[in-house]
C-alpha cells in the first residue's frame, strides 16, 4: 500500500528536477497567477493569455500528454514522468487536465482508443499540444441525459456526411475549433447501432453557436444546418458511435482519475484564522471546526477516490464502479460543502470579489453545488450505471467501457 | 503510488477468510449474537495459534512482528464474520498499552500469555459512557500504606465477559491519570452485563479493589498519553475491522438484490433499492482508503494522529450507516435477530461507541492538525 504520488523512481528524480526548474521560468514575472487554474468566474484576459500560452508550451514538449508517442504529440515518458508532471504543476494550482479550457484530456485517449492511424496523425497533435480548443457537443434539447436517443442527423452523401440538428447546454464562453459530438446516421435503425461519432470542425459553413447565460455561467446552444462535414472525421466506424460514446463517458464520468487535490479546505481555514469574532477568530469556534472537520474529511476522501481510479487506470486493474461512484459522490459533496461554507461564513460565501479567494471563489464553489449535479448526465444516471456495473438485480455484471 | 497488497497480506487475508468460513458460519455467528454470547473462549484459542493476538509485538514477546497493514489484513477479514470476541481488545490495544508503557518485567511475563490467549487483558478506560477523553476517568485510587485502594464503576468496557484482568484508568489523588493491571477475580470486582441496543459490553465495577504498586503499568503507572500513543497503533485495525463488516453487509445486501424477487421482479431492478446500495458503497469506499492511507502512514513512519482519529471516524460511521442503508433493502426479515443483518446492526452500534463516537474523533483529528489556542 503506498500513497505517496512523489516517490520518484531513479528513473525520473532529474526530470523533477527539469520540471521543477521550467516552471519556475515560466511563472518568472508571473507568479500572481500562480493559482489562476480554477475554472472560476474571477478569471480576466491576462489570466486565460498566460494560461492558454502556457499550455502551449508544454504541449511544445509533449508534457501535457507524456506517455503518448511523440508522433501523437506526446512525450514517449512512462507514467512516473506524468506524475511528476502533475504534481509539480499543482504547485502552481494547476493540473494536466485543465491548463485551459479544452477537453482534451478526454478527446484524446478516446482517438487513441478509437481512431485510424491516419486520424490519430492528423487529429491528434493539435489536441494534445494545446494548439485548438475542443468542444464536447452530446446533450439535444430533448434528450437529457438519454444521449443514445439521439436527433442530430448525418446523413452520408457521397464522401460527406450531412449534418443536421441542435445541440445545448455545452462549451463554454470562448469559442471552439472543433465539436467533438454523436450523431444519428440512421434514423430508423435499431437504438446503440444506428449512432456515428464526428469530429466536427467549428468553422465549417452551417455551423452556429449561441450563448445561453446559466448557472454555472456561460454554456451554449450549437445548431447544425446541411453542415457538410468530410467522411474522414467519422471516429471508430460507422454505426459504432455508441463504443465510442461509452469510453467518452467512462473517462468524463469520474473515470480519469486525478492526484491532485482540492485546495478549497484550505482556504476555508485561511479564512477562518483571519475573521474575528467577539475578538477570538471564528476557528476557535468549536462549530466551525465541526464543520471544517465534515468539509476536510468528504474532500480527503474525494482525493482518495480519484487517486485510486487513477492508479486503477494506468496500471490497468478493472475498477467496474469507481467511475459513477467516484462522480456521484462529488456531485453530493460539492452540494454539502455550499451548505457548510455557508454555515461558515455567512453572505461572504455567496460574494464574488472577496479578497481572500486566492484559489477558489467561495461563492464559485457553493454555486457550484446546485449547478454542477447534472452535467454530462444527472445524478441518477451515476446511480444507475454504478447499478449496472454491480449486478444489482441482475445475474450478470456489466464491464466498464475500455479508456486508454 | 500503489494499491496491491503484498504477497504476504494476501496469504493473510486468505487465512483469515478461511478461518471465518470454518469457524464463524453465519448460521452459528447470528446465534452467539442473539444470545448475547459474543465470548468464545474456542475462538481466542484458534486465533492465538494462528498468530493473531498480538501479532503486531516483536517476536521476543510472543508476537509475529508483522507491520500495521499486515495486521489490518486479518482483522478486516475478522470483521466479515463479525468474528466476536476480545481479538482487539487485549491482542492489539492492550498489548499496545503495554508494550508501550509497561516495565521490562511487565513485557515478559504480560504479554507472551496474552499471545498465546492464557490471559485476556481488558482494557477499562472511562466511567461516563458519554465521553472518552481523559476528563470522563473517575475511578479513584487512594493510596494505602502497602500500596492502593480502587474504587469506581467502567460503564462501558468492550469484552469485558472475557477478561482474566482488566487495564483500568485510575484517577491519583494528585489528580493524575494512571493505569493498573486488576485481576477480575480480585475482591470487590464484579461485572454487569449489559442489556439492549449494543453486545459484548458490560459496566465493571471496582469496590475498594486492592492494588498494589507493582500492579500499576510501568514504573508509575504511565498516563493517559500512553493510551493515546497505543491508540495510534491500534484505532486503525479496529477502523480495518469494521470495513470488513461494512464489506460483508455491501456483499450480502447486493446479493439479496439478485434473489429477492417482489412486484414481478428481483428488487435490485428497482431504481431506490439500487440507491441504497450505492449509499453502502461510498460508507464502505469512504472508510477503507481512509483506513488504509493511515496505515500506510504509520508504516511510513510519517505523523498520523489526525489521520487515525479520521479512519475511527469515518470507519465507525461508515458501518453505521451502511448497515442503515441496508436495512432499507432487506426491510423485515433483517430486522429478525436470527438474521446476520442484526448481528451487524449490534455491533455498528455498538463500535460507534466504542472509544468514542465519529463526533469525538472529528474534533481530535481537528486539535491534532490545528490545535486550539485555549
Amino acid at each position: 500500500m503506498d500513497f505517496n504520488v512523489s516517490a520518484d523512481p531513479p528513473h525520473v528524480v532529474e526530470f523533477r528536477k527539469e520540471v521543477a526548474t521550467w516552471m519556475a521560468e515560466q511563472f518568472k514575472g508571473h507568479e500572481h497567477l500562480r493559482w489562476s487554474a480554477s475554472w472560476s468566474t474571477r478569471e480576466d484576459a491576462e489570466e486565460y493569455k498566460f494560461r492558454r500560452g502556457l499550455a502551449e508550451k508544454l504541449g511544445a514538449k509533449g508534457w501535457l500528454f507524456p506517455i503518448y508517442p511523440k508522433k501523437y504529440g506526446g512525450a514517449d515518458l512512462t507514467v512516473d514522468h506524468q506524475m511528476v508532471l502533475e504534481t509539480e504543476l499543482f504547485k502552481y494550482g494547476l493540473n494536466l487536465s485543465h491548463v485551459f479550457y479544452t477537453l482534451a484530456r478526454i478527446v484524446a485517449p478516446v482517438l487513441i482508443r478509437w481512431g485510424s492511424d491516419e486520424q490519430k496523425a492528423e487529429f491528434l497533435p493539435p489536441i494534445t499540444r494545446a494548439q485548438i480548443c475542443v468542444w464536447q457537443v452530446l446533450t439535444e434539447p430533448h434528450g437529457g441525459s438519454d444521449i443514445a436517443n439521439c436527433q442530430t442527423k448525418a446523413i452520408r452523401d457521397g464522401d460527406h456526411y450531412i449534418v443536421n440538428g441542435q445541440k445545448t447546454m455545452v462549451g463554454h464562453h470562448l469559442p471552439p475549433d472543433y465539436l467533438w459530438t454523436l450523431v444519428c446516421t440512421n434514423p430508423q435503425g435499431k437504438r446503440h447501432e444506428n449512432l456515428a461519432w464526428l469530429h466536427i470542425p467549428a468553422n465549417l459553413p452551417g455551423v452556429e453557436i449561441q450563448h445561453m447565460y446559466m448557472m454555472m455561467g456561460i454554456k451554449n446552444t450549437v445548431f447544425f444546418d446541411n453542415v457538410r462535414v468530410p467522411a474522414k472525421y467519422l471516429i471508430g466506424g460507422e454505426n459504432n458511435g455508441w463504443k465510442v460514446a461509452s469510453t467518452h463517458m467512462e473517462l468524463e464520468h469520474g473515470g480519469d482519475g486525478r492526484i491532485a487535490a482540492d485546495p478549497l479546505v484550505e482556504r476555508v481555514i485561511e479564512y477562518c484564522r483571519n475573521t474575528h469574532i467577539d475578538g477570538k477568530p471564528i476557528m476557535e469556534d468549536p462549530r466551525v471546526r465541526d464543520l471544517v472537520a465534515d468539509m476536510m474529511i468528504e474532500l480527503n476522501t474525494l482525493r482518495r477516490f480519484n487517486q485510486l481510479i487513477y492508479w486503477r487506470r494506468f496500471a490497468k486493474k478493472p475498477h467496474p464502479y469507481g467511475g459513477p461512484q467516484q462522480r456521484y459522490y462529488q456531485r453530493m459533496l460539492r452540494l454539502r460543502n455550499g451548505e457548510r461554507l455557508q454555515a461558515i461564513m455567512g453572505a461572504d460565501a455567496l460574494e464574488q470579489n472577496l479578497s481572500v479567494h486566492e484559489v477558489v471563489d467561495f461563492e464559485y464553489a457553493v454555486r457550484t453545488g446546485p449547478g454542477q449535479l447534472h452535467g454530462g448526465g444527472t445524478l441518477d444516471t451515476d446511480r444507475l450505471i454504478f447499478a449496472r456495473r454491480l449486478g444489482l438485480g441482475r445475474p450478470t455484471t456489466e464491464k466498464a467501457p475500455e479508456t486508454d | 503510488m500503489d494499491f496491491n497488497l503484498t504477497e504476504t497480506q494476501e496469504m493473510l487475508k486468505k487465512v483469515a477468510a478461511d478461518f471465518v468460513k470454518a469457524e464463524v458460519p453465519a448460521h452459528q455467528m447470528t446465534q452467539w449474537y442473539k444470545n448475547k454470547q459474543t465470548y468464545q473462549p474456542r475462538l481466542v484459542k484458534k486465533a492465538a495459534e494462528l498468530g493473531w493476538l498480538g501479532m503486531m509485538l516483536p517476536e521476543e514477546y510472543g508476537g509475529a512482528g508483522v507491520s500495521t497493514m499486515d495486521c489490518a489484513v486479518v482483522f478486516e477479514e475478522l470483521g466479515r464474520g463479525p468474528v466476536p470476541g476480545p481479538l482487539f481488545t487485549s491482542g492489539i490495544l492492550s498489548a499496545q498499552m503495554i508494550f508501550e508503557a509497561g516495565t521490562e518485567d511487565q513485557r515478559k511475563t504480560l504479554l507472551p500469555t496474552l499471545c498465546k490467549g492464557e490471559s485476556i487483558v481488558v482494557p477499562a478506560i472511562t466511567d461516563q459512557a458519554a465521553y472518552w477523553g481523559p476528563q470522563a476517568v473517575e475511578t479513584r485510587l487512594s493510596k494505602t500504606p502497602s500500596g492502593y485502594l480502587m474504587s469506581g464503576t467502567k460503564r462501558f468496557v468492550f469484552d469485558a465477559e472475557a477478561a482474566t484482568s482488566f487495564l483500568c484508568a485510575a484517577l491519583t489523588e494528585e489528580g493524575k491519570v494512571v493505569f493498573a493491571l486488576v485481576d477480575r477475580n480480585s475482591r470487590g470486582v464484579s461485572i454487569t452485563p449489559h442489556v439492549g441496543f449494543f453486545v459484548s459490553v458490560a459496566e465493571v465495577r471496582f469496590d475498594k479493589v486492592v492494588v498494589s504498586p507493582d500492579q500499576l503499568l510501568g514504573p508509575s503507572g504511565a498516563s493517559w498519553a500512553t493510551l493515546e500513543a497505543a491508540l495510534d497503533k491500534s484505532l486503525p485495525i479496529l477502523s480495518a475491522y469494521q470495513v470488513g463488516a461494512t464489506q460483508e453487509v455491501f456483499d450480502i445486501t447486493c446479493e439479496y438484490t439478485r434473489t429477492r424477487v417482489v412486484f414481478g421482479q428481483p428488487i435490485g431492478r428497482f431504481q431506490r433499492v439500487q440507491d441504497h446500495c450505492v449509499d453502502i458503497s461510498i460508507h464502505l469506499d469512504q472508510a477503507r482508503w481512509a483506513t488504509y492511507e493511515t496505515i500506510w502512514r504509520i508504516d511510513s513512519g510519517m505523523p498520523a494522529r489526525a489521520a487515525v482519529h479520521e479512519a475511527k471516524a469515518v470507519a465507525s460511521d461508515g458501518y453505521y450507516h451502511g448497515t442503515n442503508y441496508a436495512h432499507m433493502v432487506w426491510a423485515g426479515p433483517g430486522t429478525d435477530y436470527s438474521h446476520p443483518m442484526m448481528a451487524h446492526s449490534v455491533l455498528a452500534h455498538t463500535l460507534y461507541q466504542y472509544l468514542g463516537t465519529p463526533g469525538h474523533h472529528k474534533r481530535l483529528m481537528m486539535d491534532a492538525l490545528y490545535p486550539r489556542a485555549i
